[in-house]
């Protein structure tokens, strides 16, 4: 059930009113509620998991609390090694079990083994990239004693199964969520209002901007081999938007939902694409991962290697850009995305300038010549390597790089003057001034504070938009993930 | 050592690897607080401030590091 369909509408209705008439008389009833409705949310996409995500959260409650009351260190580690290896175990088996299974053969082979293997038939749980994280992250923070661990198993388990975040994210931590859910939450009306602007936002990036980036971007990629270089490079650029509007717009509202409960989630984007170098751009783009990384990969890597200053930097700086890459699925075109992506920090490293995080042009209406410059250039550099996460494999993704490059860029890409793109173009304008005029804020339509003619104007407005523009679909790039 | 000596070099630290020193020495001053000062200029950092006070952190010591204050006790306990 998606949250831009009309299943979904069904769903939520009904669940707000009772959780908010019904099961609010105590943080107890509206954890339960919230378990049960979240339990069926999923069961409804992939009721073959229920199973797996249940044992999932009762094994990681139950470990976040023998690794917290051993008090003999070597007996901690050992739990807590007992966690990491299932979970990574769980990811391993479902996500990159062929993957490895087929390089082992494929090395066998180079060394004339000449064997034959067939892989075989895994299906990808739902959401498991996502709720893995999640526990790995939580027994990790307990065994450091940065929290003490969830004594309460209906909390827990909501920290796990939230239906809004379950399959896709953002990737929650303990710190920030169970808290929110020990107290009874109280029906706000500028919260759920707030919440509602969001998924009203997040609804017209995913079923107008994305939806019409792909109708343009699928035939290029799908027919690269017929198509001049200005027509590769027209098709990565509404890639690059797609790919952004699809991903933030889903997190959007998947935070929208998730406030109209009383529970604020993680940001996840924040405004990416104004940024002017590329650790600026990671420090906005897909948040709960980066900072998921950061702190469980990143961290205790270049401590390790703090030694070997600028070189541990960049080895810790790359190996975590591999992993975030490969995080997206077992396909190698992932691992070049991050591997590259790891490559665009080294000149970072060396000029000493990858810290600087600020708004671009804050306080100002727009942007200075410079700050424009950058933008773009690194808008390129991104959205060149993003051909990577939407080709099938490498080879394919360096022959569509390559065709960019060549001679045939100069040809007039035909399909720029084709009216469903000019219409695409005047859309995603309008999607990156709102973006821009929100970009301090603390999400992308926080129009709280405009009067009250605007408000209704712009919600009136984007409505008509979706439903004059907006394509069904039944599903999101990071569902596969 | 004396706090303020520890406080020194933190400082020290902090502006030969920051380039600026834009922030005012405090036990509530938090990384956020500084300009410039992440997760990745954390490293670096905290290097800086092994080298200058001859000491060694672990993992654990660095997740303990809530603000300037408990930087200070957590080296003050390794010297």
């Amino acid at each position: 059930m998606v949250f831009n369909s009309l299943d979904f509408v069904v769903f939520i209705i009904p669940v707000f009113l009772l959780y908010w008439l019904i099961f609010s008389k105590s943080s107890v009833y509206q954890n339960f509620f919230l378990l049960l409705v979240s339990l069926f949310f999923y069961a409804w996409a992939d009721w073959r998991f229920l199973i797996l995500l249940v044992a999932s959260t009762l094994i990681n409650f139950y470990l976040g609390l023998k690794i917290h009351r051993t008090p003999e260190d070597r007996k901690k580690n050992i739990f807590l090694y007992i966690g990491l290896i299932f979970n990574i175990g769980l990811l391993l088996y479902f996500k990159y079990f062929n993957f490895f299974y087929e390089g082992f053969f494929e090395i066998l082979n180079v060394f004339g083994a000449e064997s034959s293997y067939s892989t075989l038939e895994i299906l990808l749980p739902l959401g498991i990239s996502f709720f893995t994280f999640q526990t790995l992250g939580y027994l990790t923070d307990v065994y450091n004693e940065e929290i003490d661990p969830s004594e309460n198993l209906l909390e827990f388990s909501i920290f796990i199964t939230f239906f809004p975040k379950i399959l896709s994210g953002p990737i929650e931590r303990a710190a920030s969520f169970i808290p929110q859910i020990q107290e009874k939450r109280n029906l706000s009306y500028s919260v759920s209002v707030d919440g509602l602007r969001q998924i009203l936002w997040g609804l017209f990036a995913k079923i107008v901007i994305a939806e019409n980036c792909a109708i343009i971007v699928n035939p290029i990629f799908n027919n690269y081999e017929n198509e001049p270089g200005s027509t590769l490079l027209v098709g990565a650029f509404f890639y690059a938007i797609q790919l952004y509007a699809d991903f933030s717009g889903y997190s959007n509202m998947a935070i929208g939902v998730s406030k109209l409960f009383g529970i604020q989630l993680m940001r996840n984007f924040s405004t990416p694409f104004f940024s002017t170098n590329i650790s600026d751009f990671w420090r906005k783009w897909h948040i709960s991962l980066t900072t998921w990384m950061m702190d469980y990969v990143f961290t205790p890597l270049s401590f390790t290697l703090r030694r070997h200053q600028k070189k541990g930097l960049i080895f810790s700086i790359i190996t975590t850009f591999v992993l975030v890459g490969f995080w997206h699925g077992a396909n190698w075109t992932f691992v070049v995305y991050g591997l590259l992506h790891g490559i665009y920090f080294i000149p970072l490293v060396f000029s000493g300038k990858m810290n600087s995080s600020e708004i671009v042009a804050k306080g100002k209406l727009l942007p200075s010549i410079k700050e424009v410059f950058k933008m773009i250039s690194l808008f390129l550099l991104i959205m060149l390597t993003d051909v990577f996460f939407r080709v099938d494999n490498v080879a394919m993704g360096l022959d569509y790089l390559k065709r960019v490059f060549s001679l045939s860029i100069i040809n007039f890409p035909s399909i720029i003057i084709a009216s469903t793109t000019i219409i695409t173009i005047i859309l995603i304008g309008f999607f990156i001034l709102i973006e821009w005029c929100n970009r301090e804020k603390k999400h992308d339509f926080e129009i709280h504070n405009y009067n009250i003619y605007l408000r209704w104007g712009f919600y009136i407005f984007i409505f008509s938009l979706i439903l004059f523009f907006g394509k069904s679909s039944e599903t999101f790039i990071y569902f596969q993930f | 050592m004396e706090i303020d000596v520890i406080k020194e070099k933190i400082s020290n630290a902090l502006v030969s690897i920051l380039g600026h020193n834009n922030f005012e020495m405090h036990d509530e001053l938090t990384a956020k607080d500084v300009d410039g000062w992440d997760s990745l200029s954390h490293m670096m950092i905290i290097t800086k401030i092994e080298e200058e006070l001859n000491i060694r952190f672990k993992l654990r010591d660095l997740n303990k590091l809530k603000n300037m204050g408990s930087l200070v006790s957590v080296i003050q306990s390794k010297i």
